[in-house]
């Protein structure tokens, strides 16, 4: 048979796999969004209230506007924190030897963990009373001693981001390994040799060629930060209250939870928007010319 | 006050010893040449005196400090790379300027003196463009004029002009030879290359798995090699190595063929030298030798012809207008002035005196 | 201090920096191994010396728990989703990499972006529809689920090992007399098995992993490994030495995937932006 024909059969299965398992469903949470899509009155999915979920969303629910906050505020800091971690950790893992190999290998290791196993875990090292975490800040930092970590706002939004940091360092480590190791070591040398010093070569030479891999680090935390949920719902549940509701969480918890699928649905493509941006950066990198 | 010794210095990884207990002088002011195939020490021993490998013994002193201690930066060195090491995200002049700005220079003086260099190497037209946007031979410039721009105690070099094409190569040496003349800094320079050796160095080390197998003018090298390595690595195209014994005085390849009168008692398994400019070539008949034509190359500027002589090969340069072909005999004079003798075991020269 | 002295120091210094990084690494899924060998006395408290015991992993199995079913339903569930998307994915990525096609920039950024979409915009819709198909709380539902995720993933992955395959050795077997169908089958497949396996491998982590839509779609039946972590909640409390022990279930067999498929982990993860 032809190539002509040939092609579009080999593609074909994949691209009805696509369609139907992403694309419908896209089109149809759109479609949603724009229902009153209760989930326990029929026909109501057939309802149409044009942009209401939406003017609801941002106009008069304070819940959405504090899940835009969390989230923000959460991914900001996780993003900062575990880039600069892992840049550290790197840093120090460049070098090689027979300690860089080993220690590759397990940083491995957690990704095989889930979010959600990280959130459960996270949640027993900081049960106030056998919490070895727990216990360890206590030691180190007297006033916390007697504090229920997961009953404070602002300490179970930190638990929250030391569960993600925790997770993610590794993944981002080996990726900044990789970058740093692909830079030419006779850059690195001829600084050496013209006087620079360790924290000069760094910024002037060793950072500035990093810049592309660190985009695509940086990026790419950042989408998985927007999209967190498991890790949540297991560490905390968006509690106490709704200290800790991304927006992931709060589409769940409004579409699940109250079975509003049309305000959900609108909440969901409200968070695409950012989503876009994210994407299209990330296609850049991933799109261009070497 | 810029001299470079190395007292028995050693560089080993593990099992390999890269470098094996050698010791150099190199003078003030000279320009020495580190010669020698891959992996023989050359590189090693060079960033061992840059700073960027430590000797696994040894001293290596520049000028009168010992700075095994001391980091790269701090002993005064400039360096070429052999791929340049450029900054691709910085521009030429900022490449330029970058060790005159990282020891705190005043910006009208590193001004100045990065013009002067980028004059020096003719780049003063790129000073705006990046290393990326620049050909190989202008990058190799860019890192030149880095070098230069400073006053350091030495200048290391390493493979510089390996990665030009060829062409590029032949004006680049003797830009090279130029400015080094004009800058009278120590050099010490990294080459596989002969021709770059014999051209720019005041003295050449010749070095094979880690040893200096001998250090000499390129005269020297060339006209008196101390062993079978040296007078085979030396000269294009690479000396005759004949094998055989000799006999009441005479040259007898292992073919039992006589050759030519060498003044040296009676040996077995002996290697005679005979450079390809020192063989001539006739009529068959009227030499000392007749032999088949194994190949026939015309170069333009010179012919080599390849002879077979029993069961090795030995080649000849005729003149330019020698015409002959592959198959045809022709006879073949050695002259006798000019051979050398190396024991076949350890590969020492023979010299003339030594009959005991 | 000399520039030698000062670079052991700096090379004490970052030794220790590197221990205790990895010590902060290891030890939560440590911990986690050490609780679910401890009775359910032990686990409430601080201690690094106990009895260990093998009760907890005997008790997971067994009524109310049931992990051996969940177990079951994670294999099945990742195991088929993995068989379908696989294949499916290596004769598009094929056409991707060795044929110009139209729209084709389009395809692929259509991919791409179908990984950054968050789950949860696209799991409402698909509660709804199951629930009138009646395939909530069935493995088939999570099968379909699961390939929504893992399909894109697996096209983009294999083209890049696909891309790297040299295409010499299928002209040569073409100028020879062979069928484009026979070129795929016996030079390029064989070729690109070790892709193959690595996004095999890489899918069905994921999957296994998966648990936003396991949490909305399931119930009882089909519940997989992750949302039964959910089920340890007592009135007493967590249950951690049974959590612990039923983490290390989830763990391990992932740690052992990942580990088989290292040298592609990064690669894999970015989508090629990272080699």
């Amino acid at each position: 048979m032809k190539d002509n024909t040939l092609k579009y059969l080999l593609v074909m299965p994949a691209v009805l796999v696509v369609f139907a398992t992403a694309i419908w469903p896209l089109i149809e949470s759109l479609r949603l969004s724009f229902t009153v899509g209760r989930l326990n009155r029929p026909g109501s999915l057939d309802q149409y209230l044009g942009w209401e979920n939406y003017s609801w969303a941002m106009l008069y629910e304070p819940a959405f506007w504090n899940s835009v906050q969390v989230t923000a505020i959460y991914t900001v800091v996780t993003v900062g924190l575990t880039t600069l971690l892992a840049l550290g950790l790197a840093m120090l893992l460049v070098p090689g030897g027979r300690l860089r190999s080993g220690v590759q290998t397990l940083l491995i290791l957690p990704f095989a963990m889930s979010p959600a196993l990280i959130g459960v875990s996270f949640r027993f090292m900081f049960n106030p009373e056998f919490g070895l975490f727990d216990a360890f800040f206590g030691v180190l930092i007297p006033p916390l001693a007697d504090v229920s970590w997961l009953a404070n706002p602002t300490l179970a939004f930190s638990v929250c981001v030391m569960a993600d940091v925790w997770g993610w360092i590794p993944f981002l480590t080996l990726v900044l390994i990789g970058g740093l190791a692909s830079i030419p070591r006779d850059t690195i040398e001829a600084a050496q040799v013209d006087g620079a010093g360790g924290w000069r070569v760094f910024r002037d030479v060793t950072l500035p060629q990093l810049l592309p891999v660190l985009a695509v680090v940086i990026i790419l935390k950042s989408i998985f930060s927007l999209k967190t949920f498991d890790q949540i719902y297991m560490l905390t549940n968006g509690g106490p209250g709704t200290a800790t509701q991304t927006l992931s969480h709060y589409i769940y918890f409004n579409g699940m939870k109250y079975g509003q699928i049309g305000y959900a649905s609108s909440v969901a493509w409200l968070m695409v928007i950012p989503m876009i941006f994210l994407t299209y950066a990330y296609a850049k990198f991933v799109f261009r010319k070497r | 006050m810029a001299e470079v010794r190395l007292n028995n210095i050693t560089k080993r990884w593990d099992d390999f010893v890269a470098v094996d207990n050698q010791s150099l002088d190199i003078r003030d002011r000279e320009f020495l040449v580190l010669l020698g195939p891959s992996g023989c020490g050359k590189t090693t021993t060079m960033r061992m005196i840059a700073g960027l490998e430590e000797p696994t013994d040894g001293e290596v002193w520049i000028g009168d400090n010992m700075v095994n201690d001391d980091l790269p930066k701090d002993r005064d060195v400039a360096m070429v790379f052999q791929n340049y090491g450029l900054y691709p995200h910085m521009s030429v002049f900022d490449n330029i300027a970058y060790p005159l700005k990282v020891r705190g220079t005043p910006k009208a003086e590193t001004d100045a003196r990065v013009k002067r260099a980028a004059e020096q190497v003719e780049l003063t037209a790129f000073l705006d463009r990046k290393p990326r946007a620049l050909s190989g031979g202008q990058r190799q410039r860019v890192a030149l004029a880095r070098a230069i721009v400073r006053t350091p105690k030495v200048f290391l070099m390493d493979e510089p002009l390996s990665n030009l094409d060829a062409k590029l190569r032949v004006s680049m040496r003797a830009e090279l030879k130029h400015l080094s003349r004009e800058l009278k800094i120590t050099t010490i320079y990294v080459t596989h290359d002969q021709i770059e050796a014999m051209s720019l160095a005041d003295r050449v080390a010749v070095m094979r798995d880690g040893v200096i197998q001998q250090l000499g003018t390129p005269d020297d090298i060339y006209n008196d090699p101390a062993n079978m390595f040296v007078a085979g690595f030396i000269g294009s195209p690479a000396m005759n190595l004949i094998e055989g014994s000799i006999k009441d005085g005479q040259f007898v390849t292992a073919d039992s063929t006589p050759l030519v009168a060498v003044g040296s008692r009676d040996r077995a398994n002996v290697v005679l030298g005979i450079r390809a400019d020192d063989i001539e070539i006739g009529d068959p008949g009227k030499g000392d030798l007749d032999v088949e034509i194994y190949s026939f190359e015309n170069m333009g500027e010179n012919t080599l012809l390849t002879a077979q002589l029993g069961q090795q090969r030995v080649i000849a340069r005729g003149e330019r207008h020698l015409r002959k072909e592959q198959g045809e005999v022709v006879s073949i004079w050695v002259n006798a002035a000019h051979t050398y003798l190396f024991d076949n075991e350890t590969g020492i020269r023979i010299r003339g005196d030594d009959d005991a | 201090m000399t520039g030698k002295q000062k670079k052991k120091l700096m090379n004490a210094i970052q030794v220790t920096l590197i221990l205790i990084a990895i010590f902060i690494m290891l030890v939560p899924i440590l911990w986690i191994f050490l609780a679910a060998f401890k009775n359910h006395i032990d686990v409430f408290q601080l201690k690094l010396l106990f009895t260990p015991t093998l009760e907890n992993f005997k008790s997971v199995f067994a009524p109310p728990y049931y992990l051996g079913r969940k177990l079951v339903n994670s294999t099945i569930v990742a195991l088929v989703t993995v068989l379908i998307a696989i294949p499916a994915a290596t004769t598009a990525a094929y056409a991707f990499s060795r044929f110009r096609m139209v729209g084709e920039t389009a395809m692929l950024v259509t991919v791409l972006a179908t990984q950054f979409v968050p789950a949860v915009v696209i799991i409402l819709p698909f509660f709804v529809m199951f629930r009138d198909l009646g395939l909530l709380d069935t493995r088939l539902g999570l099968i379909i689920v699961n390939l929504a995720i893992v399909m894109p993933f697996a096209i983009w992955m294999i083209k890049g090992f696909i891309d790297g395959i040299p295409i010499d050795t299928e002209e040569a077997a073409m100028v020879d007399g062979s069928s484009r169908v026979q070129v795929i089958r016996n030079i390029v497949l064989p070729m690109a098995a070790p892709g193959l396996l690595t996004a095999g491998i890489f899918c069905f982590i994921i999957s296994w992993n998966e648990f936003l839509f396991a949490l909305i779609l399931t119930n009882r039946d089909s519940v997989t490994l992750p949302i039964g972590l959910a089920l340890f909640k007592a009135e007493e409390g967590d249950l951690w030495n049974l959590l612990s022990a039923a983490g290390i279930i989830i763990m391990v067999p992932m740690f052992i995937l990942a580990l088989i498929i290292r040298n592609y982990f990064v690669q894999g993860m970015t989508m090629g932006a990272v080699r």
